[in-house]
């Protein structure tokens, strides 16, 4: 129970940290003078210690779902596959109920963005749903057919069956799920090819679009949010995709899953360097691929068994 | 490990119907060619067979770097649309790949069972062979409808890799000889010189 | 032995990089260099082992490369020609020779193949030579078409590719590498583990078969390609590239018939009566020579496989030689007929005067009586004997009267050829008005061999040799 507590803590905690390496990094790359992997904190303790104004436009929505966002993400913090064998994990949680806790977050940050009875809150959240609607069923497909593979519907047991024997004979359909669940981290977080986090440019935004209104602790939460989901898609990705270094006593294991979360980073970052911005309506190509190797796993393995 | 290179093999065809651009086409179709190259040359070590280890090193000269060089420099000498648009939506491309897949997958079921090994990997042959009739179909551009015939050559190669263990040698060079050659009329056919030609006369 | 067979097709090759214009006289000889190898084949003990046992020469593909040789000579004669009747560049031209060579080449590795893999190396590479050969004409026509022939072709080739390594496949357990041989499948093809294996290949293969010689869902394209190209691709098409298809055909039914002769018989029969039924009213429709020619010859080649897989080989045979000679004869003549580009039916044979246009209005309306079958036509007697054949098969089974209904059938859709055909010859010899036009010598020399190759079709020698197949 106290390994389980701890990893929730130190992946709370490692959270603001994960984006600002990728931001770093990409500034790296690009040869400019990098910010602080740091600045995640610094950004928190500054928007705590702001004055908060709500716009008068708004209603009751505006003050609640901050919180309703921030909160089935941390729900599902809690069901996330172990990290180190032998802690405590939540087994019987499956598909369904983490993509519908995501999906849960999503809804209430679309609600805000309505809320702000501004233009652009309205644009976000359409444009955020039409991103979702494509998200949903590949998502529930890829973790589906992943849990098929290790022998458990729960993704907590999945993770942990997959760890202790690795699917070797259905090699072909765990890749097709791997690079389907890539490219839905890529597009749920609102990372570059699908959306770009780092503008504040009409024709381009679509989360920050909608949490333009927000000020001081309420965009504290935000900004926490979606680092919280970014490490919740980068330790599903790290445990259902490259279940290595789970047999290591504790403090190495949670070292190693550390590590691969900063892997994790480092690869979206290069690809952000490299890939440009799609434009809004060519991303159904992108999700669309997402979606063929989803459904494409699941028959190669339902069908082959390869 | 050969399951993952097959994996490969599919995933880099299916990505190439949602291309939009003919030089990442291409890249796709190299990357395609290199994982089938691989695969020869990893069943080949495991059959001990010397032909298909040839035949690997020899596909992933010639179809993963030689072919996709000579079509891009063909695009830069005779001007290619570069742009290159589906024809079919992509809404319905997601739904009519997976059922192309799952048809494939049934209709290859009653063969798997008479090729005693690698059974799995003619039903993703036989696949993929539809999916390049697919990217042949969806282009109106000519320069993707080659790409397309190339793929159908590939995923025919991958066929002849896993459902016989390798065809004879003689057969297999045969082949990368015809395919230098549909390269040599491609050039002939893109050039349109001829009425200087004629005036010439 | 393979080196002489090679030999005129690599003069051509070599002759055709000079630039000299006198050069094309030398090549019309040389392509006669061919008859040696061919008549020698004729003598030899066969089978006889050309290349190992990758090229065997037997009786079934000694006629056949005969037929298509003769084909070859006659169609680098009319070559000569080519620039009299329409605007070839100088350049275009000696291309065109080239790749003449190189399909000749493949063509002739193809037909002496004993081995599906060198056959179908053979059949890929004329395919693509071919494209050249289309574009030679510079229209956009035929350039959209050349592509529209690359595309298709590849697609029809890549079948055959793909059924030969279902079938390679089902027969490598019990043979290993030697599962390529067409004489060992057939002597084996009864011990095949998994006849449904072999089934599917050959029903794949014998579609890709079907598209490249224009049967069911693809009646048009080749129409379509030989209307586009200048008339010598159209005579090669149907003189040479067809009859290596066809003789692929005929040694795949074969083992087939080993495997399983009713669901062979039935896939046939069924696709061929299905052709012939579209084409007999595509027929009827057609305004141009070429299509008119293009599309009986589709006709020709389902009655040829019909009669095959009905165990008729000697109908198949005569009626797969006679079609060999009258079509590229037809074809070459329209190259005459529509000289500069003049499409005009009626009238077309009027106006020929002089010793060689009076010979050459006769042979053309003899080929033209000829291919509809008029009795003193082989086809006449192919037909005959083929509906024979069928009637035998049938009477073995259950299927007698649906098998009367079948060729009734045929006869009436057959009857709707020959009324077209009869109706474009009087409307050539007949109608339109009459001006002066002009044939040269080497086309009716061209002409000359193929009326001397179909006299020879009747001879009594050559009806023992095709009864002894």
């Amino acid at each position: 129970m106290i390994l389980y507590i701890t990893t929730i803590v130190v992946l709370l905690l490692l959270a603001p940290l994960l984006l600002s390496f990728i931001k770093s990094l990409k500034m790296w790359l690009l040869f400019k003078r990098p910010t602080s992997i740091f600045q995640g904190y610094r950004n928190f303790s500054k928007l705590l210690s702001k004055e908060t104004i709500v716009s008068e436009e708004t209603s009751a929505i505006t003050t609640y779902a901050p919180f309703l966002v921030l909160s089935p993400l941390l729900v599902t913090m809690f069901f996330l596959p172990p990290v180190v064998q032998g802690a405590f994990y939540v087994s019987f949680v499956d598909a369904f109920t983490i993509t519908g806790l995501i999906s849960l977050s999503t809804f209430f940050l679309m609600l805000l963005g309505l809320d702000s009875a501004s233009a652009f809150g309205g644009m976000g959240s359409s444009r955020e749903a039409f991103i979702s609607a494509l998200v949903e069923p590949a998502m529930v497909l890829t973790v589906f057919s992943v849990s098929m593979m290790a022998g458990d519907l729960g993704v907590g047991q999945a993770g942990v069956n997959l760890a202790a024997h690795f699917p070797k004979e259905h090699m072909a359909s765990f890749l097709f799920a791997g690079i389907s669940f890539f490219i839905l981290l890529l597009a749920e977080n609102g990372r570059i090819p699908v959306d770009n986090p780092e503008t504040h440019l009409e024709l381009t935004m679509v989360h920050e679009a909608m949490i333009l209104d927000l000020t001081g602790v309420y965009l504290a939460i935000i900004e926490t949010a979606s680092s919280v989901k970014f490490v919740i898609f980068a330790s599903l990705f790290v445990s259902l995709f490259l279940p290595f270094g789970y047999t290591y006593a504790a403090p190495l294991a949670i070292f190693v899953f550390i590590a691969k979360l900063f892997g994790v980073a480092m690869v979206v970052a290069i690809l952000e360097v490299n890939t440009a911005k799609l434009r809004l309506f060519k991303v159904p190509n992108l999700l669309g691929i997402a979606i063929v190797f989803a459904f494409l796993s699941l028959i190669t393995f339902y069908v082959l068994g390869a | 490990m050969v399951d993952f290179f097959i994996g490969l093999f599919l995933a880099s065809l299916i990505t190439a119907l949602f291309t939009t651009r003919l030089y990442r086409l291409l890249n796709w179709y190299a990357f395609n060619s290199l994982t089938l190259g691989i695969l020869a040359l990893l069943i080949g070590t495991k059959l001990d067979d010397n032909a298909m280890l040839i035949t690997g090193v020899v596909t992933i000269i010639i179809k993963a770097i030689g072919i996709p060089y000579f079509l891009k420099s063909f695009s830069q000498k005779f001007h290619f649309v570069r742009q290159i648009q589906p024809e079919i939506k992509v809404q319905y491309a997601i739904m009519l790949i997976p059922a192309i897949l799952v048809f494939t997958f049934y209709l290859a079921e009653p063969i798997t069972h008479m090729i005693a090994n690698n059974s799995n990997y003619v039903a993703i042959s036989i696949s993929s062979l539809f999916l390049s009739l697919l990217l042949m179909m969806e282009h109106k551009n000519i320069a993707p409808k080659i790409v397309g015939f190339l793929s159908m050559e590939n995923s025919l190669f991958l066929l002849g890799i896993t459902a016989t263990d390798g065809m004879p040698m003689l057969v297999e060079l045969g082949i990368f000889f015809d395919l230098l050659m549909a390269i040599v009329v491609i050039n002939l056919l893109f050039n349109r010189e001829h009425e200087e030609e004629l005036n010439n006369d | 032995m393979i080196e002489l067979l090679l030999l005129p097709a690599l003069i051509i090759f070599g002759l055709s990089f000079v630039k000299s214009k006198k050069v094309h006289k030398l090549l019309a000889f040389a392509s006669f260099l061919i008859l040696l190898p061919t008549i020698a084949l004729f003598e030899l003990p066969k089978p006889y082992h050309l290349l190992g046992d990758y090229l065997v020469a037997d009786t079934l593909n000694v006629y056949i490369l005969f037929v298509s040789s003769i084909v070859g000579i006659g169609v680098a004669l009319a070559l000569l020609t080519l620039n009299k009747h329409v605007r070839v560049s100088r350049k275009a031209y000696r291309r065109f020779y080239r790749f003449f060579a190189i399909f000749w080449i493949g063509l002739i590795f193809s037909i002496l193949s004993n081995n599906m893999g060198i056959y179908w190396i053979g059949l890929e590479l004329a395919t693509l030579s071919t494209v050249y050969m289309i574009k030679t004409n510079h229209s956009n026509a035929a350039h959209k078409e050349a592509w529209n022939y690359m595309i298709v072709g590849a697609i029809a080739i890549s079948l055959i590719l793909f059924g030969i390594i279902l079938i390679y496949a089902s027969a490598k357990p019990i043979l290993g590498e030697d599962a390529m041989n067409f004489n060992l499948l057939l002597a084996h093809a009864k011990e095949i583990k998994s006849p449904f294996l072999f089934e599917i290949g050959f029903a794949i293969v014998s579609v890709g078969m079907f598209v490249k010689m224009g049967f069911f869902p693809m009646n048009l394209w080749l129409a379509n390609i030989e209307r586009a190209s200048f008339y010598p691709v159209a005579a090669l098409f149907s003189g040479i590239l067809e009859s290596a298809v066809i003789v692929g055909f005929f040694r795949f039914s074969k083992i087939a018939m080993e495997v399983n002769y009713d669901h062979l018989f039935t896939f046939v029969f069924i696709y061929a009566i299905l052709t012939i039924f579209i084409v007999a009213f595509l027929i009827f429709r057609t305004k141009d020579f070429m299509r008119l020619f293009s599309l009986s010859g589709v006709e020709h080649m389902a009655l040829i496989a019909l009669f095959w897989v009905s165990g008729g080989t000697f109908a198949a045979l005569l009626h797969f030689g006679a079609h060999a000679f009258l079509k590229p004869a037809l074809f070459l003549s329209t190259g005459v007929l529509e000289s500069q580009g003049k499409y005009k039916i009626a009238g077309a044979l009027r106006g020929y005067t002089g010793k060689k246009g009076t010979l050459f209005w006769f042979l053309v309306s003899l080929f033209l009586l000829a291919v509809i079958s008029l009795p003193p036509s082989p086809m006449f007697f192919s037909e005959l004997y083929g509906f024979g054949a069928m009637i035998d098969t049938a009477k073995s089974s259950h299927h007698l009267l649906a098998m009367l209904g079948a060729i009734f059938l045929l006869l009436v859709l057959l009857s709707i050829i020959f009324y077209k055909f009869i109706d474009v010859y009087q409307s050539m010899k007949y109608e339109g008005k009459e001006y002066q036009k002009k044939v040269y010598a080497s086309e009716l020399i061209a002409l000359m061999i193929f009326a001397l190759g179909l006299v020879g079709l009747m001879l009594p020698s050559t009806l023992t040799y095709l009864k002894g197949i």
